[in-house]
């Protein structure tokens, strides 16, 4: 039996941050080395269903998806707003129209690991047009069986936006892991469920010790402390004195400068993290930051913060421009400036001198301040008339 | 414990990126000359912070307690919550819900910090119970050692 997928990606837009991050659908961000959607592509083919379409929301050219991570022969339509559905439709009759005998529509929104053999077979069982797949409590996962032939019932349902059916549909309960991905905390828990091994996937790369996975090219500086569990995707960089810890994830591109710590929270791919930051609780990419404590996404509009790290052409021009303009600077700095000031050579006088940051907004007018404390005193603060 | 001295509470502009942190300032420091100054900055409004915005911030508490005053935070809208808590700087001033909150502080006797420890403290016993051990003192700690 020919059976063929049309996966959608999207579709719902009740609030405008759900089932996405920064504008992308978090069907097509990375989990773990590989993008959402390349994980459900991989369950189908293990249950033989090879033949897939893709209708998405958004240009999956604006993801920063892993790289070949997606097979090359999928044919990706992507439309917004009504013409979603419209798209879907036009998609299913393509397929129809192939030689597809049953369809198999798949909408991402919630990741489930289900075992779609058993939904075929509940379908064919029962001489139905459309059987939709629910979890043990009846909730719907959003996949769908349906006979190619029946072509008005799959127009009526995607018309209807996947919520109301042409006759009474079949419901199969199936078991098997389901995260609902609506949120940025879904997205996250994900990925510790993978690390905890409540869902079937693996990261991407290879187990450098127990519980810490790397891609390839991935970089740690010896300084640097990554605790179990946490994965480091390909080609990215965790720099000097940084620390990762409670299962942080750190996809591919990703650059934790130095100092900064990375403590339960997912890096998306080809993201910069500035340095001696405090990183906690978050899914940080695409410039933004969404706290899972304070159920917020922030958009970070300072690089020295959040950045995006740039493709490798232009990251190598910008690298080369860079040396360039720095050699004749360093250069004309030593023969014109004057002597840089000197370095505090003890403890206390360090803690007396100004900080680099501040140096430049000085208030006082110029007197030393008295030390008018005992030297035990550490801190001292007053209130009120005393 | 009241206090003659005023608190002046100040509305951090939307966005804190260099100009608009240098004007701010340039507002800002007359009250911040002033001997003990009591300043709060109700960061409500704020949309957007940089690291010049949080700069900013620390380079008043550290002209405020040079002079022996202080500087609190309130009601911090979200992206300023989360701009804080990412430099790291969240932990260096007292924040409070709201500017009344971060108002009242001031004439209260105890830092904000403070009273999550010694709850009993701030539901009104007159008495202050601090713990026997002292916190830290450098001369005992090395007499310690040298012994």
């Amino acid at each position: 039996m020919d059976v063929r997928a049309l996966i959608l990606i999207g579709g719902r837009s009740e609030t405008p941050g759900y089932e996405r991050m920064g504008g992308v659908p978090f069907a097509l961000l990375d989990v773990l080395g590989e993008p959402v959607i390349g994980r459900v592509l991989k369950h189908l083919e293990r249950v033989g269903v090879i033949s897939a379409s893709v209708v998405s929301e958004v240009d999956p050219a604006t993801a920063p998806l892993a790289r070949g991570s997606l097979r090359p022969d999928l044919k990706w339509t992507h439309d917004e707003g009504p013409q979603f559905w419209r798209a879907a439709e036009v998609a299913f009759s393509d397929l129809a129209q192939t030689g597809a005998e049953l369809i198999l529509v798949v909408r991402i929104g919630p990741y489930a690991e289900l075992d779609y053999e058993e939904l075929i077979q509940c379908h064919l069982d029962r001489h139905n047009r459309v059987s939709s797949a629910c979890d043990s409590d009846g909730n719907p996962l959003d996949a769908y069986v349906i006979t190619a032939s029946r072509r008005n019932d799959a127009a009526f349902l995607f018309r209807h936006e996947l919520r109301e059916f042409r006759d009474d549909p079949i419901q199969c309960k199936l078991h098997g892991y389901v995260n609902r991905l609506e949120n940025a905390a879904d997205f996250r828990r994900l990925a510790l469920d993978a690390f905890g091994g409540k869902a079937s996937f693996k990261p991407i790369g290879t187990e450098i010790k127990p519980g810490v996975w790397t891609g390839e090219g991935a970089h740690i500086h010896k300084s640097a402390r990554v605790l179990a569990p946490a994965f480091l995707g390909a080609h990215s960089r965790v720099r000097a004195m940084s620390v990762l810890t409670r299962g942080t994830v750190v996809e591919h591109h990703s650059l934790i400068d130095c100092g900064t710590v990375i403590e339960n929270s997912s890096i998306l791919p080809q993201t910069s993290i500035g340095a001696a930051l405090d990183v906690a609780h978050s899914v940080v990419g695409l410039r933004r930051i969404a706290n899972l404590r304070r159920k917020v996404e922030v958009e970070i509009v300072d690089e020295k913060l959040i950045s995006t790290v740039s493709s490798a052409p232009i990251r190598a021009l910008s690298s080369a421009l860079g040396l360039v303009m720095y050699l004749p600077r360093v250069f004309a700095r030593g023969l014109i400036s004057k002597d840089s000031d000197a370095q505090p050579a003890t403890l206390p006088e360090a803690i007396n001198a100004h900080s680099a940051a501040l140096k430049s907004t000085k208030l006082e007018d110029g007197a030393p301040a008295q030390r008018e404390f005992s030297p035990n005193l550490i801190a001292a603060r007053r209130y009120g008339n005393e | 414990m009241e206090t003659s001295r005023p608190v002046i509470v100040m509305r951090v502009p939307e966005r804190v990126n260099l100009k608009q942190a240098r004007s701010f300032l340039r507002e800002v420091k007359p009250l911040l000359v002033a001997d003990r100054p009591q300043v709060v900055f109700d960061l409500s409004q704020v949309k957007q912070l940089d690291v010049t915005g949080v700069d900013m911030l620390l380079h008043c508490m550290a002209e405020a307690a040079k002079r022996d005053g202080d500087v609190k935070l309130a009601a911090l809208s979200p992206q300023s919550a989360v701009v804080l808590e990412l430099t790291r700087t969240d932990r260096l001033f007292e924040i409070y819900e709201t500017s009344t909150d971060a108002v009242r502080s001031f004439s209260s006797f105890m830092p904000n910090v403070l009273k999550q420890f010694y709850p009993h403290v701030h539901q009104g016993a007159d008495a202050i119970a601090f713990p026997s051990q002292p916190a830290a003192n450098p001369a005992a700690l090395e007499d310690e050692e040298a012994a």
